[in-house]
């Protein structure tokens, strides 16, 4: 799986592994503490020493104390009761005394910004919380390095922030980070060296800088829309993000084959698919959602967008009768889901949720995809062919779902929703996790779909996916439309953006309101 | 003031009067027992403030204690069924009162103090914090398969389609358990020499109690 890996990593360096799927990331950053070679099976050769010893030598109980790890699944991570706990659990393993073991939990809450958690189940916060706890937890320990294993797969963009920032303090202090990412605009600007990984080999050890200049396509790694856009004006240095373009040319036309190609808006009175009304849901008194009202028309692909917690799964939930409504009502291609079942909803609007092994349990994929649409009556074996054409799954037809790659998964659980051939097709959070090849391939799905008249609903909190394909979006923030419109439009409504902890997208910054301005101020200084 | 005395208690005298409560109630020598030790017990948790929530326990597991009851009904009489089922309720609902009075990782720490190896208590307090975690996990399954036609309402009809729910629930178990084994292997489990921030000592409050509950049992099995 890895192969001549010669790398030397300093006490206060700020590394970056990446490389496309099944490139060996996650077995590199599992040498680090130990866990291959003594947890994993497997056969190594050849050394890894960590703090000036041997790795093989020593066991996981050794080296946890010099390199702390955190992994990818914020929830399978932590196994105690508070997070004071937790922070302890790792001093309570170096046999510390229990005044110290104190000092440190306040003093890596405090580090982190957590001191408020300290009493909460650590399974009643937010993925980004838990984040955060996980480092300080590792940090309690005092290593030399922090190795994390695709930290930010899982978070929002408001909690991607929030540990962007607590890695960038951490390593200031002192201590050696290492992020193993696909997404380089989270970390290109971050780390001072970047090491690709292509097939278990390194093909690149270079500052961020140097990497521009590297074919990243080829390794499936997408750079930051600064990156190309600065490499494509010539600026120098290349910007790393985009805050770091303060000046533009007058004419763009250039770049115009960077911009996200939002889809032309439909034509009016374009008969509606969905229709919500005064949506309103609440649990155990607790409301959920609150008044929410909008249609999707046929044909049309909706972003719905917002925060984790802001709703947007409990929403797709109602859409096929999971939830039902406690007032307003849903209607799916005119009929109201408070009094059809969810097996015939399924006919009507396909939802691919977020995490595909929920439902894989037949032992080929092509008996996978069948297997709703025979359950619901609806088989059609050439529209299934035509599927599986379309998502480039013929190779994989008798391979078994579970061993196949994330992004295999995904298309997997696509085909399998769209089986019954339902009008609508939801999908939620679709890109999570995901590298740049399956994005794209995603895309050019989407667009097909959308030229054969497929109705589209996008639950995401990737706002540069959502700005390339669709036609409007819906914001949720608390469970509350708080703004809608065009991706533009959208974007441009600061207050909406900060109410939904959202970001515009680098696209936005570049060609919408603030480049003009830009634009204007580089002529009128040329004129001075 | 109820509630500040059994925090005060160590949680080993705490399971230790609940085993005697427990002795009791399977002890008991007639309706008239076994009713009062119900009704104290019911008074005891509402006293603790937990009523709510024994309520809602109460609608899962009088089903059991019913199909119990009918079970010794068709071996034996109404009134032994009767008496059956309140039994199992009460023993039950002891362990309840117990569980919600105690944390399960405040119940593993005291118990290593005891003797018990750490690996052993770790399990007993952590696999309770994670069915909250597999619920979630299998709430998520069964929606993931009624959006594609799988009729996997909450409910005894799942069991039909067995393969679909059954497959998914395993495999995201195990995927738990390995992520959770990685972890813990990261931060140290299984090292020697471990500490532990929260000190459980028997205070001799805690013998007095044990002692006057044990003096109360002999007493009680003496009069039924």
């Amino acid at each position: 799986m890895l192969a001549d890996i010669d790398l030397v990593v300093d006490a206060d360096e700020f590394l970056l592994v990446c490389g496309p799927s099944g490139s060996g990331k996650s077995t590199l950053c599992r040498t680090f503490n130990g866990l291959i070679p003594h947890f994993h099976n497997g056969e190594l050769r050849g050394d890894i020493r960590v703090a000036g010893k041997s790795a093989k030598s020593q066991t996981v109980g050794d080296l946890f104390r010099h390199v702390g790890m955190v992994f990818q699944d914020p929830e399978t991570q932590l196994f105690n009761g508070t997070v004071e706990q937790e922070i302890a659990f790792g001093l309570e393993s170096l046999g510390l005394p229990r005044r110290e073991i104190a000092r440190r939990i306040y003093e890596s809450a405090a580090r982190v910004d957590i001191p408020d958690l300290l009493r909460r189940n650590p399974h009643e916060l937010s993925g980004g919380e838990q984040q955060l706890v996980s480092i300080a937890a590792v940090l309690a320990h005092r290593p030399s390095l922090i190795v994390l294993d695709e930290p930010y797969a899982n978070l929002d963009p408001f909690h991607v922030h929030q540990v962007r920032e607590t890695l960038r303090t951490i390593h200031q202090s002192g201590i050696g980070v290492v992020i193993c990412e696909h997404r380089l605009s989270y970390t290109l600007p971050d780390v001072h060296r970047i090491v690709v990984l292509d097939k278990g080999r390194i093909v690149s050890d270079a500052p961020p800088h140097d990497l521009v200049s590297l074919d990243m396509e080829h390794y499936g790694l997408e750079l930051p829309l600064a990156v190309r856009v600065g490499k494509r004006l010539g600026l120098k240095p290349v910007p790393l993000d985009i805050h770091e373009i303060v000046a533009l040319p007058s004419d763009m036309s250039a770049l115009n084959d960077l911009k996200p190609q939002t889809p032309a808006p439909l034509p009016h009175g374009a008969p509606s698919a969905l229709v919500v009304e005064n949506l309103s849901f609440s649990i155990g008194g607790k409301p959920i959602l609150r008044d929410i009202n909008f249609t999707l028309a046929k044909g049309e692909c909706l972003a719905i967008v917002g925060a984790n917690g802001a709703g947007k799964t409990v929403l797709l939930k109602h859409l096929n009768g999971i939830f039902r409504p406690s007032q307003g009502r849903v209607a799916v291609m005119g009929k109201d889901t408070r009094e059809t079942k969810t097996s015939q909803l399924a006919r009507l609007i396909g939802i691919a949720f977020q995490n595909p092994n929920n439902q894989f349990f037949k032992l080929t994929v092509i008996e996978e995809i069948e297997v709703g649409a025979k359950a619901l009556g609806c088989y059609d074996r050439s529209w299934i062919m035509e599927l599986v054409a379309l998502l480039h799954l013929e190779p994989l037809l008798d391979r078994a779902p579970f061993r196949l790659s994330g992004g295999e998964k995904k298309r997997v659980a696509f085909a399998a929703a769209l089986a019954a051939r339902p009008a609508i097709l939801a999908l939620d959070e679709p890109t999570a996790g995901q590298g740049w090849y399956f994005r794209r391939a995603l895309g050019r799905l989407l667009t097909r779909l959308r030229d054969r008249g497929q109705s589209l609903i996008l639950v995401t909190h990737d706002l540069a996916f959502a700005e390339a394909h669709a036609h409007r979006w819906l914001v949720l923030a608390e469970g509350e439309v708080i703004a809608r419109g065009r991706p533009g439009e959208v974007m441009g409504n600061k207050q909406a953006l900060e109410r939904a902890h959202l970001e515009p997208t680098d696209a936005h910054r570049l060609w919408g309101g603030e480049a003009k301005k830009m634009n204007i101020e580089q002529r009128t200084s040329n004129i001075e | 003031m109820t509630t500040t005395i059994i925090k005060k208690l160590d949680p080993r005298t705490k399971l230790v009067l609940t085993f005697f409560y427990a002795a009791w109630v399977v002890g008991a020598g007639g309706y008239g027992w076994l009713v009062s030790a119900f009704t104290l017990l019911a008074a005891f948790i509402g006293f603790t403030g937990r009523f709510k929530e024994y309520v809602r326990w109460l609608r899962l597991v009088l089903p059991m204690s019913i199909f119990f009851g009918a079970v010794i009904w068709w071996t034996a009489n109404l009134s032994e069924a009767g008496f059956a089922a309140l039994k199992l309720l009460t023993l039950t609902s002891v362990f309840f009162a117990f569980f919600t009075t105690t944390l399960p990782e405040d119940l593993a720490n005291a118990l290593v103090k005891a003797g018990l190896p750490y690996p052993v208590a770790f399990v007993l307090s952590t696999s309770l914090q994670f069915v909250p975690v597999m619920s979630r996990k299998v709430k998520n399954i069964m929606d993931a398969q009624r959006a594609r036609g799988i009729p996997l309402e909450p409910g005894w009809a799942a069991l039909r389609h067995y393969p679909a729910f059954l497959s998914p629930v395993l495999i995201q178990a195990f995927q738990l358990a390995e992520a959770l084994a990685e972890a813990m292997e990261s931060r140290g489990f299984g090292l020697t020499g471990r500490t532990f921030l929260k000190e459980f000592r028997m205070t001799p409050g805690d013998w007095m109690a044990m002692s006057a509950g044990l003096a109360l049992l002999l007493v009680l099995f003496f009069f039924m």
